[in-house]
């Protein structure tokens, strides 16, 4: 079966793809706010913040790491903010972080690819209790309904910005990362937007905390975190003809599906096949950027599969974006990409970086994204 | 517009799990016949609701349909989109090692995901609290499982990609499949969508006043909201080239798509927006408003959603409006299957020949204006050669899907 995959992955076309070019980055990570200080928490290996976020519900005993302060208010206003769920404000702050370090309104013609598992986990299924609770099961408050469907955040970034190209909502789980940029960069190659806001978010809840307890899918020790990424992404060639810098360029993202006993060679030949579009040799990678740290049975698994599509080894710069936010399931794969671009910020590199971002999931989903500085572009 | 070189694209297979029947041929004949599927709720507990009719697939025996996954793994809706899946692979008459050999994947749109896990989840939380909840059933709560589902029930290798842009999810994916086989980076994609019936949106959408006491009928002075439902439908997307030298049968082309978003209310549709989305797809498919031959509407049931629809639609076709009727009076609105549900039976009408009915139309609104025709009752014969498809969704997302009869 694994050979099958091998096979069909090198089948595919090697065409080289059009780069997109980062241009801007806003964070909501257990390190503050920005992407200054997940850089620096990641250099300096410090804990993110390790408090609960208050509920009428009592989390597992197992470490966490939430977001400190989401300075909503200042941020994107108080104005309807009363009714919306804890995922879609972190989407929206994390929006607000990175259409301020541009210059410029986005314009009609920008679109939302967000990634989620579930939605608000915690909004779905207090809901539903409510339907148990009340006297009548229909006695639910109407304005909570809409955080209950899982492109609320989705919605409410567009509304607020006026953002009237493609809005999609991708399930993606620990893939929803690589599976956004892949989206965005069919979506703007078929022209339903010029730029985009490619993101993930994931909010702590008891609810969802319990469920990681219980489903054993976590190391005991490995934290359940939260947090939100957007990248503002547009074709490289549009970034350059109007004058913005770009932080880093995105060359490929690939994906496929292994059966649980292939993933580790299912993961490899996504990631060759990635570095084959991107014109990369596997030894001009300087970086990877790990997804599967701190779940049972799947971290060796990925490191493995690096491994053997890099010809043996690691390359110099491993970066384990979980080990300062803890488990951000869908928003695991933006933040990786975030962490990448907040250590290269602070490393001052400007050139001669090449990295391999990867994910997994015991399902079967396997993917990667290939970046590299952005040199070319200023 | 596709690309210089660009692939076309055909459907050639469907796949349905539905009220109104398992397997194409069973809904196709329940919808011609404008038969009403809805009924009374039996998978959820009803007590103190005033209303309790849904499209519910009653009996549904997933390993009656699956040969692979185990369904006790998975989640409901995951379980309908795999067995969608497994029909629309067995109606394309493609074998199943054909199909795993080939750059194959799917992409499946959803609503609420696994909705009904999460319902099983909050039982126990209810009864014995959060550290109750049982290791299994979290398992099968991610909502990607749903394309998961489809490409382990057939061994797919490409990618599995669950859209959940709410109730225009189906043609999203629908529209991404086109664009994954037109520009060469797949062979075979399974498109469509599931979701499960829930207590939650029932009690939702009764609180906002959009829930129908016991009859959906779009278009009709007496109309009084939507009923929920649920199911599964998929359909084979494959390159045209690649169809016709395998000498499949061929349901329809893909001419082309387009979505955007009102960016104004979470619940409340903007017809100019609507507008824009079908002049982009039109567009989109290289046509003009006069090729159409049909519009598959959203049809939810609502007076806001009838109003919206038929005014986005005149600021296109001004007072020619093509025939417009919704299969939601039938099945219900099976949320992010809704627009698969539409495209499947859209790709029937041109195969077929004939336009779908609005079932319970006994007095077109007349607030609509003149020239609106829902196809009253039951199926009508017809050779349309163009039609299109709705699907809007809360958050403003719209989503028109063009297809024309293969030549």
């Amino acid at each position: 079966m694994s050979t099958a995959i091998a096979e069909t992955a090198a089948d595919r076309p090697a065409v080289a793809v059009q780069p997109l070019a980062i241009t801007a980055v806003g964070v909501a990570t257990p390190a503050g706010l920005g992407l200054e200080a997940l850089g620096r928490a990641l250099a300096e290996g410090l804990v993110g913040h390790a408090e609960e976020v208050p509920g009428e519900e009592t989390p597992p005993p197992r470490p966490v790491r939430t977001v400190p302060d989401l300075r909503t208010a200042e941020l994107i206003g108080r104005k309807g903010v009363r009714h919306l769920d804890r995922t879609t404000q972190l989407g929206l702050v994390a929006c607000r972080l990175a259409l301020d370090s541009q210059p410029g309104p986005m314009g009609e013609r920008t679109g939302v690819v967000l990634g989620t598992s579930m939605g608000s986990i915690r909004s779905s299924s207090e809901y539903s209790m409510e339907t148990l609770r009340q006297e009548r099961p229909y006695l639910v408050n109407p304005s909570l309904f809409p955080n209950t469907v899982m492109n609320c955040a989705a919605g409410q970034i567009a509304i607020r910005h006026g953002l009237q190209g493609v809005n999609a909502t991708l399930a993606g789980g620990h893939l929803a990362g690589v599976q956004a940029l892949r989206y965005a960069r069919n979506a703007l190659r078929q022209g339903h937007a010029d730029r985009l806001l490619v993101g993930g978010v994931e909010e702590f809840s008891a609810q969802a905390a319990w469920g990681w307890h219980r489903s054993g899918a976590l190391e005991p020790e490995a934290p359940v975190g939260e947090g939100a990424a957007v990248l503002v992404v547009e074709p490289q060639a549009a970034a350059s003809a109007a004058g913005r810098a770009a932080l880093a360029r995105v060359l490929a993202c690939e994906s496929g599906f292994a059966p649980r006993d292939g993933l580790a060679e299912g993961l490899a030949a996504v990631v060759g096949a990635a570095l084959r579009r991107s014109g990369k040799d596997p030894a001009d990678v300087t970086t990877v950027s790990l997804g599967s740290t701190g779940r049972t049975g799947l971290e060796r698994v990925e490191e493995r599969a690096v491994e053997l599509a890099l010809g043996g080894a690691l390359p110099e710069q491993v970066v384990r974006v979980k080990e300062t936010v803890g488990e951000c399931f869908s928003a695991d794969g933006v933040l990786q990409i975030a962490a990448v671009l907040g250590l290269w910020q602070r490393e001052g590199r400007t050139h001669g970086g090449t990295a391999v971002v990867t994910s997994l999931s015991g399902d079967g989903l396997v993917g990667c994204a290939v970046l590299d500085t952005a040199d070319p572009l200023g | 517009m596709p690309e210089p070189g660009a692939r076309r694209v055909v459907i050639t297979g469907l796949g349905a799990v539905s009220s109104a029947g398992i397997g194409v041929a069973d809904f196709t004949a329940s919808i011609k016949a404008g038969r009403r599927t809805t009924s009374p709720i039996a998978g959820f507990d009803t007590t103190g609701f005033p209303h309790t009719h849904a499209g519910e697939v009653h009996d549904f025996e997933p390993a009656a349909w699956l040969r692979r996954i185990e369904p006790e793994r998975w989640g409901r809706s995951a379980q309908f989109a795999a067995s969608a899946a497994r029909l629309a692979v067995a109606d394309a008459d493609l074998t199943e090692s054909a199909l795993a050999a080939a750059r194959s994947g799917s992409v499946m749109g959803t609503t609420s995901g696994e909705s009904a896990v999460i319902e099983e989840l909050v039982s126990a939380w209810a009864a014995d609290g959060l550290k109750s909840l049982g290791a299994d059933r979290v398992g099968a709560v991610p909502a990607g499982r749903i394309a998961a589902a489809v490409n382990s029930e057939l061994g797919l290798s490409g990618e599995a990609l669950t859209l959940a842009t709410a109730c225009s999810a189906s043609n999203y994916a629908l529209g991404y499949a086109y664009d994954m086989v037109a520009s060469g980076e797949a062979d075979y994609m399974l498109a469509g969508g599931a979701d499960s019936l829930n207590r939650w949106a029932h009690a939702g959408f009764y609180r906002l006043g959009a829930l129908a006491e016991e009859i959906c009928r779009p278009f009709d002075a007496d109309r009084s909201g939507i009923l929920t439902a649920e199911g599964g439908v998929a359909l084979l997307v494959e390159p045209y080239d690649r169809a016709v030298a395998r000498g499949a049968r061929i349901y329809a082309e893909v001419l082309g798509y387009s979505v955007n978003c009102d960016a104004k209310h979470m619940v409340h549709p903007d017809p100019t927006s609507i507008a824009a989305c079908i002049r982009s797809a039109h567009r989109s498919a290289g046509v003009t408003p006069e090729d159409i031959d049909y519009i598959c509407a959203h049809g939810t049931g609502t007076r806001t959603n009838d109003a919206t629809e038929v005014a986005a639609a005149r600021e296109v076709f001004g007072d020619r409006i093509p025939p417009i009727s919704s299969i939601k009076s039938m099945i219900g609105h099976t949320m992010g299957a809704a627009s698969g549900f539409g495209a499947l039976i859209c790709c029937m009408a041109l195969y077929e020949g004939f336009l779908p009915p609005t079932a319970g139309v006994e007095r077109v609104d007349p607030a609509l204006g003149p020239g609106v025709d829902p196809v009253a009752g039951a199926a009508r014969p017809a050779r349309p050669r163009v039609v299109q498809n709705h699907g809007f969704a809360f958050g403003g997302n719209n989503a028109i899907t063009i297809l024309g009869r293969a030549s």
